[in-house]
């Protein structure tokens, strides 16, 4: 229901696809691909928060769980093992889906802000542990991945590139994911969960188990982001790890870009990381605090403004300019 | 006829209330009957306890097409072919009202195509064709009912537990309901409704129960029921004479 013919669609997909395979040889500065590569990765976490924060509803604040266990199943690999994080990547997944699911179990007996409540419990709580596990995880100091040069196999790269477009390819991989389950019978129980579950019980929904099935979905991907950062940094610790701000910055980067939508996430990371990051260049420690203010201004623009997201914005606009009409409501417009 | 629906000794008691005391009644094949009542009288609890919503205490039974539904979630009750509404009416607002009722469809295929193609004969059904596109928030009252009933039929239930649908809509649209649901019904499905407009009572169904403080105080067909001491006490007042009155309740 669209109103863009699907011609124009694919042109614009295409046109983005060029731009961002383009970009790390256009823009060869160390800086800016590292900005970009943070976008990339953080718009690739909120796509992954989105599948179930945004068409779900289920708001968690402790996704940073799932970040951190990914990332530290697949440096216990590496480290200990010596197993590559190409492999320990899809290990940390698979931790994480098996962790979702008594985490899972516990938090969604509560519904709306006592759900977020205990999700960023139990991300502390994973959190602490891992400060106390020091035998097997290195406790509170972390420790430092082993550099070993260029060396692919074991997802290390002397150039920033490789890395922009490993994190290319995680956030094309879940911008597809969500597309195909936006379009299926899922995208409709989803949303329909999210928008009153009692209802989509009477109709026949297993509120459950599609929760469940969803947040086995985001915990994994999730995971990838964790092995993928801590395999950037070369660093790890339960602080960095399980930070709660993964937890708030990928819901953030959603709710600024537009809850519930494919392209939400990508464009509220886009605004908010570009921004942070260059202020704080710009700004340098001198204003300490300043970009956060700015960062807390543009949030507040948006919910005040549209709360729907800045996908409402851009759709709107855009609706305007091509079609010189008014623009169907998009987040209405589900319905295949 | 076979009995569709049959409820033994249904009972839900929430600390001090009883909600609903040893409640039986049954539904036979493709026959509509009407659950009426003054308000709290437990109308909306018992569909709550046959819908899986809340547990009823032990002892109840629930039997539809010979199958005890008693402990199943609501989902499992409605697979086995017990869709409700309920009284305020609660569709998916960001929705379509093609979408709201492509989401009842998945239960039986999970194809879109499928599901689209059966959402639209549902929605032709109660005549919200028009209005396919439009997003459920935006429907009026009416056509809310409408969506829920489109929604339900999704599903291809073989009972319908209707709550309320007419409540908040002015005569015309009474008449419109009525109408509907008598399609409903000719469509070979068994339904239960609860309402309090009495005109629509008597023109959709052939047996009422009245139920007043959980306990089923009368039933039979409706000329009975509406001359019955009890009820004219408990519900319908000592001015009601003679039909029809416009019973219409504010929602």
């Amino acid at each position: 229901m669209t109103r863009t013919p699907r011609g124009s669609g694919v042109l614009w997909l295409g046109a983005l696809v060029v731009i961002a395979l383009a970009l790390p040889l256009v823009v060869t500065s160390r800086f800016y691909t590292d900005i970009f590569i943070r976008v990339l990765l953080f718009a690739f976490i909120g796509v992954a928060w989105n599948l179930m924060g945004g068409y779900a509803k289920q708001l968690s604040l402790g996704h940073a769980a799932y970040f951190g266990l990914g990332a530290y199943t697949s440096t216990i690999l590496q480290i200990k093992f010596g197993v590559s994080p190409w492999i320990g990547m899809f290990a940390g997944g698979g931790v994480a889906m098996l962790a979702s699911l008594p985490i899972g179990a516990v938090c969604f007996r509560l519904r709306g802000p006592y759900f977020a409540i205990s999700t960023i419990a139990m991300a502390q709580v994973l959190m602490l542990l891992f400060l106390k596990f020091r035998d097997f995880a290195w406790g509170a100091e972390g420790t430092t991945i082993p550099n070993l040069g260029n060396s692919p196999l074991m997802m290390q790269f002397d150039a920033k590139a490789a890395y922009y477009y490993i994190a290319l390819a995680l956030l094309a991989a879940a911008l597809a994911i969500t597309w195909w389950i936006e379009r299926s019978w899922m995208g409709y129980y989803l949303v329909a969960v999210g928008e009153d579950e009692d209802a989509a019980a009477a109709i026949g929904v297993n509120v459950p188990k599609i929760k469940r099935h969803i947040y086995l979905i985001s915990a994994f991907l999730t995971a990838l982001a964790g092995t993928f950062y801590i395999q950037y940094i070369y660093f790890i610790d339960p602080n960095t790890a399980f930070s709660f701000n993964i937890s708030v910055e990928a819901a953030l980067v959603s709710i600024v870009g537009g809850i519930g939508t494919l392209w939400g996430p990508v464009l509220g990371t886009v605004l908010l990381e570009v921004t942070s990051a260059l202020l704080q260049s710009w700004l340098g420690s001198g204003l300490g605090g300043v970009q956060l203010t700015v960062y807390a201004l543009i949030l507040m623009g948006v919910i005040l403004w549209r709360p729907t997201g800045l996908i409402g914005v851009l759709t709107d606009a855009y609706d305007r300019l091509v079609n010189a009409g008014p623009a169907p409501a998009r987040e209405a417009s589900l319905d295949g | 006829m076979a009995d569709a629906l049959v409820v033994r000794n249904l009972s839900k008691r929430f600390g001090g209330l009883q909600a609903v005391q040893d409640f039986s009644f049954s539904v036979a094949e493709n026959e509509t009957i009407a659950l009426i009542g003054p308000n709290g009288a437990g109308k909306t609890t018992c569909f709550n306890l046959i819908t899986g919503y809340h547990r009823p205490d032990a002892g109840s039974s629930v039997v539809a097409f010979g199958r005890e539904l008693v402990g199943l979630r609501p989902h499992d009750i409605c697979a086995y072919g017990l869709a409700r509404t309920f009284q305020v009416a609660r569709p998916f607002g960001k929705m379509t009202v093609l979408a709201n009722v492509m989401t009842g469809a998945f239960l039986r295929d999970r194809k879109v195509d499928v599901a689209r193609e059966k959402a639209r004969e549902a929605i032709d059904f109660v005549g919200l064709t028009a209005r396919s596109h439009t997003p459920a928030h935006d429907l009026t009252t009416i056509d809310q009912r409408r969506l829920e009933m489109a929604r339900a039929l999704a599903t291809e239930p073989r009972i319908l537990l209707l709550d309320e649908v007419m409540a908040g809509l002015n005569p015309a649209e009474i008449d419109q309901a009525v109408a509907l649901v008598g399609k409903l019904s000719t469509r070979g499905l068994t339904i239960v409704i609860i309402e309090h407009v009495m005109r629509a009572i008597l023109a959709v169904a052939r047996h009422i129960v009245v139920l007043d403080h959980g306990q089923k105080i009368a039933e039979g067909n409706p000329q009975d029921v509406v001359a019955n001491v009890d009820v004219i006490r408990a519900y319908l007042g000592t001015g009601y004479v003679n039909l029809p009155i416009p019973g219409d309740r504010p929602c």
